[in-house]
Order: structure tokens, then C-alpha cells, then sequence
């Protein structure tokens, strides 16, 4: 394959000023439980080209299924065809300059989740299934377990040649208590069903799934009668898992340049960040340092090299509250006169083109100690868990979160359980509110399934490191 | 190979015996971007997706490839097969009450040849077209053209043997002014021909360039217009989570108990209508069930969910044609041909008319349920807000957010226009599946906005 690669870009080399080649190879398994029955098994592979060149300026790209260089071929004059066909790009900036990618990477892991039986995976998840259902108020149960493999190679115009091997896995568990006219969500370990990492099968089994699964149905049945959130200006403490999702909706995709530069206007949107911001927009406290780093060991956004050849590594995006970064691809950062790219081009499999990505966008732990010390440390507030539901305007700005259950927190201390708790904001005046972020050791990777963005809509994998954070004078209870 | 040979191959490849389900979807398409009035992304695809789908024990296990030798294919049969045996050897047997056999399909108006011809050079044309209108206008451009060809296959040990190849083609426009106002227009066809690229840059420009500082307005409930566009994205989230089968079975959706009850205003009529002339027609389901005209609300009145066989035999009632894959998925049935009747009004303008003081809304973005039993949903509004005073849009509006029931504004509707539009996101995520709502624009007497 990577002969084959190369010979491609070395036909492509006189007839575009760029191109570059992935081949793809994909698998992926999905299993769930649903009230005790094993509700879906699939198992998919697909591989293909996706050939991109650069001519004049502008973008041409082709996919094309498959192994054979007739496709690769294909898709190449495809890509080429197309890109001739559009308007005429004028100024068009040149890429950066990187070193050519050469070598392999592959995920460190102990156990393939391939490797493991279905039996085994079901009777996992099973025994999670039933350990939710000892309230008869609880009338949905699910447990889900995904794995991810897939074998890139890479090649460019640029002399880059290089392959990538990645496994990722996870899974979570979900209860659904109900009334006539309610309905209540506890998860664990994180929202929307799973937690997975680039990691083998002993991150799925290091879960805890089956021994947190009677307090999850438990709380599901106890939201049912706790009390509505009350509405108002509180402090707020967020478990680590909003956290995160906080990091990517109101940091991460804000600071994608694509977006910055009006790239994304038509669909995912713009950015209130523009580029006279670096280095002096303050965004947020001097507690606020976030990070893109494509290196942290178990990430959905560490790599050896982008889906441009730029290889994974890691720079800051807030320092101190301050802007000092975007996510870039070449031809983004060449625009804004960076020297470098952050190394963000990110396809969803061959059939989709790169575009600008999250990797890993992290918030540093702070030093506040435990989620149990943080909550000694407040005198009155709300601390609120697990995401139930998140929107944000198409400029990054104005974000609304509800999370599935709040306790009180009175006089340090961890009071009764809220049903329907929500919060709001305005980005850099919430951020700029943060007064606490707890220390490294309740500071963890959170991994997101379904982070859509791109035209053709791509879901991407991303991560962020987060741990519990604290919030002045939020207004809560907003839905 | 034709699709529905490959697929035949595929049911051939599982070896014999009852209970195999072989689909192939294979998919042309060509998606152009643009911004700021220069291309910027443009993605050719030609894949195609072969799922085999066996029921052992009353269980259905699947497997898919994009590869098409014997080799892959056997593979792939054996997977499904695989994972079947292991859920009922794991489980124990369940319900699942088998692949339809053959059954008459409706003809349906699906497939147009200039569309599937995928000629980058009419996007390209369509392209230089909006940005010559948009720097005449003094905006920025930005938006997608895109078309398909999609051939849906199908072939099961049963005796069923589909296909049907579907044309779609979509174009948005968002026109950016220089103080950074924008409008938003979208057309979607199964014909090429249909879209005119003029018109609806012309559509989104006159939006972005309307008169006037924008205004914002405390949060509050306010009556709204709102266009099509806005009335589909209330569509789709009442799809996922109202209308959907197994939501309903399982006591989460806002109709769970309550078909045969008033839950919208007399005028709401809403129907799932897969051969309606303006939609995304569609002869059958993932599951080969034909589908057919099911009325949703009628006059108000909860009348039906969609099903597909899995949700239908947990209800009993057998599917309605909604599936979206063989055995059914996690997130269950999804109406994917949604028509609201229209009113009596002429045009938005009309419904703006006994307004004093109000909100005209062109589109909600970043729409999420918050409660989906209560159908309560947030999101923004985007790329055309307008206030209406004394019955007329007088000035822009800063956008804003909105928390609302979606069940609560179309019991707060008072009016429609009388010509539904097929509205689409144009959103391509997976394999790609033209859908759409059939919308018109409606007034409601309230709409809650929180900020």
C-alpha cells in the first residue's frame, strides 16, 4: 500500500501544486442492552482512498472504496476534475512548511477488543443491564460497548510517507425512570451512553459498569420526586464530565480558525474570536489554562501525524485567562502569518476530507484538591452532573447546558438532589468566573463520540481533560 | 453489477436457510463549498455499503462492508450470522418477528438523470453565479451545492427483491453583510434543474441587508412568524422524540398515553407522507416494509408513531415502514417524510399582519431537547431576525435563544401559509439519505425566549 501511495503522489506531483492521499482501513463493533435483552450486535469494515489536491488555490477531493490503484487512480483524476471545475481561487496563500511525516504510530494497549469474545462483552453488560433495575419506577436500562480499529497510511506531494494503527474502545451505562409525566436520565460514566479512549479492552473492563449500576437506577427513580432546580444566580460546581463538554463547546470550537476566519459560516458557524485576539483577548480567570495536545496517552485526539502530515504535538490556547492559540490546519495558519500548523486536519474515515479538529483540548487541573474538598470549600451553590442536554450559538457565545441531576450544597456540604437543573451563560463572562479547577488527581480524559461539524457532516473523536470546576454567580435553573 | 445483483449476492454469500436480510446502498455524490465568495471544500464520493442482517433465535445480528468480492462478502455473512448465534446462545431467544417477504412497493418519482450526472461544472456555474449576485449586493457568499445519487437494494431470504434510485440535490445560501448580518436561503430537489442559485442568494442578501440597527429585546414570550425553515428543525426534533415508535412504547414520548387527545391547535395537521409530490419520495423502508401515507396529528389530535418491526412488536401493532436499518436501531423510527399541511395565509406577510409587537424568525440553530417527554426544547435563531411592529418587519434583530415546548407552539398556532415548501437541512452525515420536511410558515400566539 504505501508503494502504491507513493506512486500516486508522484503522478499527482505534475498536475497540482498539493495533494496528499490516505488509504483507510476501518472496523467497528457496537453492542447494547436494552431492559435486560441484548438489543444490537453490529460489526463493520469499509477502506477506501480519499485523494485531495490543491490546485490554484483550490480544493479538490475524491474518496473511492477500496484497495486496488485503479481506485486510488480514480479518485485522484476525480479530485483533480472537480477542483478544476470551481471558480478561479485568487491570492491563495501557500501551506506551511512541514517536515515531511515518515515512520508509523500506533495505540499502546494490553488487550485488543477485537480479540475478545461476544459472549464475554454481553455478559458484561447484561449484568450492568440488570444492576440498574431494582426500582419499578425504572422502565428503560441500557449498557453500551464500542470499539474502533483502523490502519491509515498517509502520503503527500511533500515526500511524506507514514502509517498509523489506532484502537479505541469504551462503553457506559444509562437508566430511564418514568412517571406519567416525566422522565428522568441518570448515566455513568459520562452522557450520551459511553466513555471511550484510544485504549484497549482493559479501559472498557476498568469501567466499574456493573458495580455503579444500582446507584445510577437508583438516582434515575429518585429524580422522579426531588425537587426542581430552583431559578436564580448561584455558584456552580460542575462534575468533570460537563466540565469538558464546557471546554469543547465554548473553548475548543471557538478557536478553530476555520471558524475564525468565516470559513464555517455557512454551517457550523463563526467564532466571537477573531485574529487581533491572540495574545490579548482575555477569555476567561487567571485559573483558566487549556491546552490542544495530541500526545495524551489514551486520547481520541492523539496521533502521530494530522490527516495533513503535520506530526501531534501540543501548545497552549489560553494561558492565564488569555488567548494564545488557535486550532489550525497548514493553509489556516499560513493565512494568519503562523509559522507553524497546530497539526488539526481530521478526516472521518477516507471518504471525508480533512478539516480543522479538536485533538485533545484540555483544561489544567487547578489545585483545589477533591470534588469533596471543592464542595467543603462552598459555602452555598449547586453542584450539577453529567451533561443531559447543550446549546450554543453559531458564534460560540451564548451556550445553555442542562446536566441530568444537581445536589444543593449548603454550608460545604453536599444537600438534597435537584431534578432538572440547567445553567447559562456567556462565554468569556463565565470563564472569566472561574474560581476553582480541582487538582490532578481528579483531573481525567472525557471522550466525545459525536462532535459533528464538516460538509458533508463528519462525527468526529475527540477528548478533554477536565476535573471539577468552580463557577461564581452563574444563572441556573433556565429550563 | 446493478445494486440489487450485488445484494442477491450478498443473500447468496449467507448460505441458506430463513431469516437473511442483504442491503446494498451505494452512493454518488458530489458536495461543493464555499465562503466568503471563494470555493473552499469540494468532496466527491462513490462508496457504497453492503449490511447483512440474520435473525437466529429472535435475535438479528449485523454486519457491513464496502468491499464486494466473494471473499468480503462470506466474511461479512458469517459476522452477522456470528453475532445472531452468540445474542440468542448469550440471551436466550427473543422477539424479533422476521424480515417482511415480498410485498407490492408504490411506485414513486424518485430519480432524476441531469441530477445523477454529478457535472462539477453545473456547480461550479451555480457558485460563480451567487458570488457574482453577492458582490453586486455588497455581501459575502457562503454556503454548499451539493447532488446525489443514491441506489437502495434489497433482497431477503423471503422472497423480497427492491431496489429504487433516488436523486437529490440541495443548495444553501448564507449572505453576509459587512457589519456582520446574514441571511440564509436553501432550495432542495430531487432535480438539479429545480435550484436556482440566483434566487436564493437574492433571498439571503436582501436579509443581510435589510434597514435598520439591529435591536435586542429582553427575554420574554413574544408572538413569531416563523418560516419554514424554523418549522423544520421543529419537525425533526418532534420526529426523533415524539413520533418515534419505540420512544413511545417505552413511556418517553410526549404521546405516550395520549393518542386521541388534543395536543395542538385544530389547524395542525401532520402527516408522515413518503409519496406527497413535494418530498423525498420513498417506495420502502430499510427493512423492505412498503411505505404508505400515516397521519401523525390530525386536527390536532394524536393519531399515530411510526414503527419500524422491532417497535412494532414491542406495541403490537406490526411497523408502520420506518425503519432506518435492518432489526431496527438504538435511537428507534424516525419519520422521515414529514408534511404539515398549510393554512389560509398568502405569505409570511399576511401572518405578520395582526402583530403588534413580535419576532419574525427565519431559522432555529443548535436546537437540542432539554426534556424530550415534554418536548421542551432550546436552541437560537439565526441568519434573519426581524421585530415586527403593527403587522411589519421594521428592523433586525440581535438573535436569541429560546426555550420552549415544541407540542406547546404548534398548540399556540394560529395560522399557516398555504403553500408547504420541502425544507432541508442538507446535512450529510453517514451514508448520505436525502430527507426533508414539507413546511409552510407559521404564526403562534407565544413563543418563549430566554435570552
Amino acid at each position: 500500500m504505501r508503494q502504491t501511495l507513493a506512486d500516486l503522489m508522484d503522478a499527482a506531483a505534475g498536475r497540482a501544486d498539493y495533494a496528499d492521499v490516505r488509504h483507510v482501513s476501518s472496523a467497528a463493533e457496537s453492542i447494547s442492552t436494552r431492559n435486560g435483552r441484548v438489543d444490537l450486535v453490529h460489526r463493520g469494515s469499509e477502506e477506501g482512498f480519499g485523494v485531495r489536491v490543491r490546485i490554484g488555490g483550490g480544493w479538490g477531493f475524491a474518496a473511492a472504496r477500496g484497495s486496488e490503484a485503479a481506485a486510488a487512480q480514480s479518485a485522484l483524476e476525480r479530485a483533480i476534475s472537480v477542483a478544476q471545475a470551481q471558480p478561479h481561487v485568487p491570492g491563495a496563500a501557500p501551506l506551511t512548511p512541514e517536515a515531511p511525516a515518515r515512520g508509523s504510530y500506533s495505540t499502546a494497549l494490553v488487550t485488543d477488543p477485537f480479540d475478545v469474545s461476544l459472549e464475554d462483552k454481553l455478559a458484561l453488560l447484561l449484568a450492568a443491564d440488570a444492576g440498574m433495575r431494582g426500582d419499578p419506577r425504572v422502565t428503560l436500562t441500557m449498557a453500551q460497548f464500542s470499539a474502533f480499529r483502523e490502519h491509515k497510511v498517509f502520503a503527500s506531494t511533500d515526500g511524506a510517507l507514514c502509517d498509523q494503527r489506532t484502537v479505541e474502545c469504551g462503553g457506559g451505562i444509562v437508566a430511564t425512570a418514568t412517571s406519567e409525566d416525566d422522565a428522568q436520565v441518570r448515566s455513568y460514566p459520562g452522557s450520551h451512553r459511553e466513555h471511550v479512549a484510544q485504549a484497549g479492552w482493559e479501559h472498557f473492563a476498568g469501567l466499574g459498569i456493573v458495580e455503579q449500576a444500582p446507584r445510577v437506577g437508583e438516582e434515575a427513580a429518585a429524580l422522579l420526586s426531588a425537587p426542581q432546580c430552583p431559578a436564580g444566580r448561584t455558584t456552580l460546581v460542575l462534575d468533570g464530565e460537563q466540565v469538558a463538554l464546557q471546554v469543547h463547546e465554548s473553548v475548543g470550537h471557538a478557536l478553530e480558525l476555520d471558524r475564525v476566519l468565516g470559513r464555517e459560516a455557512s454551517y457550523a458557524g463563526t467564532s466571537f474570536v477573531s485574529v487581533p485576539d491572540l495574545g490579548s483577548l482575555r477569555y476567561g480567570s487567571e485559573q483558566m489554562n487549556v491546552t490542544a495536545d495530541a500526545t495524551c496517552p489514551g486520547g481520541l485526539g492523539t496521533f502521530g501525524w494530522d490527516d495533513e502530515g503535520v506530526a501531534g504535538h501540543a501548545f497552549p490556547l489560553v494561558g492565564e485567562g488569555v488567548l494564545r492559540g488557535f486550532l489550525s490546519s497548514r493553509e489556516a495558519a499560513a493565512e494568519i502569518g503562523l509559522e507553524r500548523s497546530g497539526g488539526c486536519m481530521r478526516a472521518n474515515g477516507f471518504s471525508r476530507q480533512p478539516i480543522i479538529r479538536m485533538t485533545n483540548v484540555n483544561l489544567a487541573p487547578g489545585d483545589a484538591g477533591s470534588l469533596e474538598d471543592l464542595i467543603a470549600d462552598t459555602d452555598e451553590g449547586l453542584y450539577m452532573e453529567t451533561n443531559r442536554s447543550w446549546s450554543i450559538d453559531n458564534r460560540r457565545l451564548h451556550f445553555q447546558f442542562a446536566t441530568e441531576a444537581a445536589w444543593e450544597i449548603r454550608n460545604g456540604e453536599r444537600g438534597r438532589l435537584l431534578r432538572n437543573p440547567s445553567y447559562a451563560g456567556i462565554t468569556p463572562e463565565f470563564w472569566g468566573r472561574l474560581d476553582a479547577v480541582c487538582s490532578d488527581s481528579e483531573w481525567r480524559l472525557w471522550g466525545l463520540l459525536n462532535c459533528g461539524k464538516g460538509e458533508p457532516g463528519q462525527t468526529m473523536h475527540v477528548s478533554h481533560g477536565a476535573a471539577p470546576a468552580r463557577f461564581g454567580d452563574v444563572q441556573v435553573g433556565v429550563a | 453489477m446493478s445494486s440489487l445483483e450485488l445484494a442477491q449476492r450478498a443473500l447468496a454469500a449467507a448460505g441458506g436457510g430463513q431469516g437473511i436480510l442483504a442491503t446494498v446502498v451505494s452512493e454518488r455524490s458530489l458536495m461543493l463549498r464555499y465562503a466568503r465568495n471563494r470555493p473552499t471544500q469540494s468532496t466527491a464520493i462513490d462508496d457504497l455499503t453492503v449490511e447483512i442482517a440474520v435473525l437466529r433465535g429472535g435475535r438479528v445480528g449485523t454486519a457491513s462492508t464496502n468491499s464486494t468480492d466473494a471473499d468480503s462478502l462470506a466474511r461479512c455473512a458469517r459476522d452477522a450470522e456470528d453475532t445472531a448465534e452468540a445474542m440468542a446462545r448469550t440471551a436466550g431467544e427473543d422477539g424479533f418477528p422476521g424480515f417482511p417477504g415480498p410485498r407490492p412497493v408504490p411506485d414513486c418519482h424518485t430519480f432524476d438523470l441531469a441530477t445523477a450526472s454529478l457535472d462539477p461544472g453545473l456547480g461550479g456555474s451555480a457558485l460563480a453565479d451567487v458570488f457574482e449576485l453577492a458582490g453586486r449586493r455588497g455581501v459575502e457568499a457562503h454556503g454548499t451545492w451539493t447532488v446525489g445519487d443514491v441506489e437502495t437494494a434489497l433482497a431477503s431470504s423471503e422472497g423480497a427483491a427492491l431496489s429504487e434510485r433516488a436523486t437529490d440535490a440541495f443548495m444553501k445560501v448564507v449572505c453576509i453583510a459587512p457589519d456582520g448580518r446574514s441571511g440564509y436561503a436553501t432550495a432542495a430537489d430531487r432535480s438539479v434543474s429545480q435550484i436556482r442559485p440566483g434566487e436564493l442568494a437574492e433571498s439571503a442578501a436582501a436579509k443581510a441587508t435589510m434597514a435598520g440597527e439591529p435591536a435586542a429585546l429582553e427575554p420574554g414570550e413574544y408572538p413569531v412568524v416563523l418560516e419554514p425553515y424554523a418549522v423544520n428543525e421543529l419537525m425533526g426534533q418532534l420526529a426523533w422524540h415524539t413520533f418515534n415508535g419505540l420512544a413511545y412504547v417505552e413511556d418517553r414520548s410526549a404521546f405516550s398515553g395520549r393518542l386521541g387527545s388534543l395536543v395542538a391547535a385544530p389547524a395542525i395537521n401532520l402527516s408522515d407522507s413518503p409519496r406527497y409530490p413535494r418530498t423525498f419520495q420513498r417506495g420502502f423502508d430499510a427493512e423492505g416494509v412498503p411505505k404508505a401515507p400515516l397521519p401523525l396529528i390530525q386536527d390536532g389530535v394524536a393519531k399515530n408513531v411510526v414503527h419500524d418491526t422491532a417497535s412494532g412488536a414491542l406495541a403490537g401493532t406490526g411497523s408502520t415502514g420506518h425503519a432506518n436499518a435492518p432489526g431496527g436501531t438504538p435511537y428507534g423510527p424516525i419519520a422521515t417524510n414529514l408534511v404539515l399541511v398549510g393554512g389560509g395565509a398568502r405569505d409570511a406577510a399576511e401572518l405578520c399582519a395582526p402583530i403588534e409587537r413580535g419576532i419574525y424568525v427565519t431559522r432555529l440553530w443548535y436546537v437540542n431537547a432539554v426534556r424530550p417527554k415534554e418536548t421542551l426544547l432550546t436552541g437560537v435563531t439565526r441568519d434573519g431576525t426581524f421585530l415586527i411592529e403593527d403587522g411589519e418587519i421594521t428592523r433586525p434583530l440581535v438573535d436569541m435563544r429560546f426555550t420552549d415546548s415544541a407540542l406547546g407552539l404548534l398548540e399556540r398556532t394560529q395560522a399557516l401559509t398555504s403553500t408547504p415548501v420541502l425544507t432541508s437541512d442538507g446535512e450529510f452525515y453517514g451514508r448520505r439519505f436525502a430527507s426533508g420536511a414539507v413546511c409552510p410558515a407559521l404564526r403562534a400566539a407565544s413563543m418563549r425566549f430566554t435570552g
